[in-house]
């Protein structure tokens, strides 16, 4: 009975995520559209977060060195040398690929903080190498990328196209975890989240397991941050690296859920409007959204460490069990 | 010649702040094991509390540093009372979490009450200077790295030859049979905690003179105490001392031989190396 209501619930969700996708096309102005996009690609950004630290509960508070790499990959090869961002995509997930299989080759045998200021430390050595290689990334002063409209260059004319594009890349990433959540590559990293020695003496190699979904994250985040740098048209490291865009990640999954396939999306959903509003609307108060967003995060963590999710899913659940018993009495 | 030594004592300045700060955390981290990543936004606090006491009543930051400190003690107590004491069993990525949470609040507290300006705050010792031979040593940074090194050598004596300071370490060791040992572990964790935000906050009003107060000025702190912390072996007092100097030498050779750039970079890829090769730290026993 119970799973059956969960699946209601799921249902319910898959329908959120699917349907979502209608909402830019209603939005009157392209504020509004811009909010929605950014939406998109950040309940897809920390959606990726969450197939990693999400499931295994060992906190990246590094990611934002996929999402550099990404962008910058995909933005180095278009302006100097005329690649397509769609190629660049590629490629910079590659090197993505490559740079997680390094830091998690490393560090991922590392427990609790140790683990995360590894990451925050990786990241930072990440960020000073984009600065500091000025001839390839024109360091701290950023990199521009000229407008010219056109599907190959990923840079399109409204912003419903890249909506689209964002929203794609939100399910792509949903749809991999709702699979992971099922597969056994999934079951071994919840198992060694929960407890790495036990899950090791029933043979899962978790050293595997971990480097798997690592690299998997750090894949999809960087297809995010090429996502990011073509819809921005503008990058920089100071910014784009920082470990301020690295806690993003994290707030949305924390919101909504972590370690649950619809969790980001639900706290991205949320948060993303709410603070891009207090900012457009109140940005005479300058530091009121990070301030609403701290204080967010320390209420969710002190009362509702789970998250919203499973509260929405229980008020779903209650709903529903008054109506069946409603109609019990009535017949 | 001349100038690698001074690359050195500047090096060695800046190390004994960052062991201050450090101490206070190698206190609440390693010690009382709560993880605080709003560490240096209390630093943050106490700069700019000391700026405002320099505006406003014209007491320079060191007049106004009991002041200062008292405060910084309350601020920790609440802390701990409101945040710390709820999670006291909970894991540390929920601490982590919560923490990283109070510093976005403390930081843009900060930014919607008193702006993003620098606040610098010159008194006559921000420029004079000591002269010993070859050297000149702005004085203030010389009174900040002895005050520094004093105050953290007077908490290694606290804590190795007194009865408060004796029960902070075995609640360290064991927290269980501290208190079975009729060890009150609560006010143990919430005298660590405010000894340890007082003094972040002596690191923080030693370097107003120094360096401007804005929202983020605590944020490079926050972390680089953990690396300190964790290099210097966790719950050791003269680890972190030594960690702390040893990351402002690092500092100030990769930013003289290498470029400015490189400053961070190169203690992050020390405390990369440390992690791989020697976990327990380099001055941590094991």
């Amino acid at each position: 009975m119970l799973k059956r209501l969960l699946n209601i619930n799921n249902s319910v969700l898959w329908a959120i995520a699917v349907l979502s996708i209608i909402v830019p096309f209603f939005l009157p102005n392209r504020y509004f559209q811009d909010i929605a996009v950014l939406t998109f690609l950040w309940a897809g950004l920390s959606s990726s977060w969450n197939l990693y630290s999400g499931y295994c509960g060992r906190l990246s508070i590094g990611h934002a060195a996929f999402l550099g790499i990404g962008a910058y990959s995909s933005t180095i090869l278009y302006v100097n040398y005329g690649i397509s961002p769609w190629i660049g995509m590629i490629v910079g997930g590659l090197f993505s690929a490559l740079a997680a299989l390094v830091i998690g080759g490393t560090t991922l045998r590392l427990k609790g903080t140790f683990f995360v200021l590894s990451t925050v430390a990786f990241a930072e050595i990440l960020k000073t190498f984009a600065i500091v290689s000025k001839d390839l990334t024109a360091g701290s002063l950023g990199m521009m990328i000229p407008y010219n409209p056109g599907f190959a260059n990923m840079i399109f004319q409204g912003k419903i196209p890249f909506a689209i594009i964002t929203w794609a890349y939100m399910m792509l990433v949903i749809i991999l975890c709702v699979r992971l959540e099922k597969s056994k590559l999934g079951y071994s990293l919840i198992a060694v989240g929960e407890n790495q020695e036990a899950a090791e003496n029933l043979g899962v190699n978790s050293t595997r397991v971990m480097l798997i979904s690592y690299v998997m994250s750090a894949v999809l985040t960087s297809i995010g941050g090429t996502l990011f740098a073509q819809y921005i048209m503008f990058i920089e490291p100071m910014s784009l690296m920082s470990v301020g865009y690295s806690v993003n990640f994290i707030l949305y999954a924390i919101a909504g859920g972590m370690g649950t396939a619809f969790g980001p999306m639900v706290g991205a959903f949320i948060l993303v409007p709410v603070t891009n509003l207090l900012r457009g609307y109140l940005s005479f108060i300058s530091g009121l959204h990070g301030f609403v967003l701290g204080m967010l995060l320390i209420i969710i963590l002190l009362f509702r460490p789970d998250g919203i999710l499973p509260q929405l899913k229980g008020f779903v659940r209650k709903l529903m069990n008054r109506n069946k018993n409603n109609e019990e009495k009535g017949e | 010649m001349e100038q690698v030594f001074q690359v050195f004592v500047s090096g060695l300045l800046s190390g004994g702040i960052y062991a201050l700060a450090s101490v206070g955390l190698a206190l609440i981290f390693g010690i009382a094991g709560l993880v605080n990543f709003a560490h240096g936004e209390y630093l943050m606090l106490a700069m700019y509390f000391a700026f405002w006491m320099y505006g406003i009543f014209s007491l320079d930051p060191y007049q106004s540093a009991l002041i200062n400190l008292a405060l910084m003690a309350i601020l920790g107590y609440l802390t701990y009372k409101f945040i710390m004491e709820r999670v006291l069993d909970s894991s540390h990525s929920i601490q982590m979490l919560l923490t990283l949470g109070l510093s976005m609040v403390l930081q843009n507290l900060a930014l919607m009450l008193w702006k993003a300006d620098y606040r610098n705050t010159r008194i006559a010792m921000t420029t004079s200077t000591l002269d010993l031979g070859p050297l000149h040593l702005s004085t203030a940074r010389v009174l900040a790295f002895v005050v520094a090194i004093a105050a953290s050598v007077a908490l290694y004596y606290f804590l190795h030859k007194t009865y408060t300071g004796a029960a902070m370490r075995a609640v360290a060791q064991n927290g269980k049979a501290a208190q079975l040992m009729g060890i009150n572990l609560k006010k143990t964790y919430a005298l660590t905690f405010i000894i340890g935000i007082t003094l972040v906050g002596l690191a923080g009003l030693l370097i107003t003179p120094i360096y401007p107060a804005f929202p983020t000025a605590g944020a490079p702190y926050g972390i680089l105490c953990f690396i300190v912390v964790v290099i210097g072996g966790l719950s050791s007092i003269p680890g972190a001392i030594f960690g702390g100097l040893l990351i402002g030498l690092i500092e100030s050779f990769a930013g003289y031989f290498i470029g400015p750039a490189f400053q961070q970079a190169a203690y992050f890829l020390l405390f990369i190396l440390v992690l791989i090769f020697k976990p327990s730290g380099l001055f941590g026993k094991g």
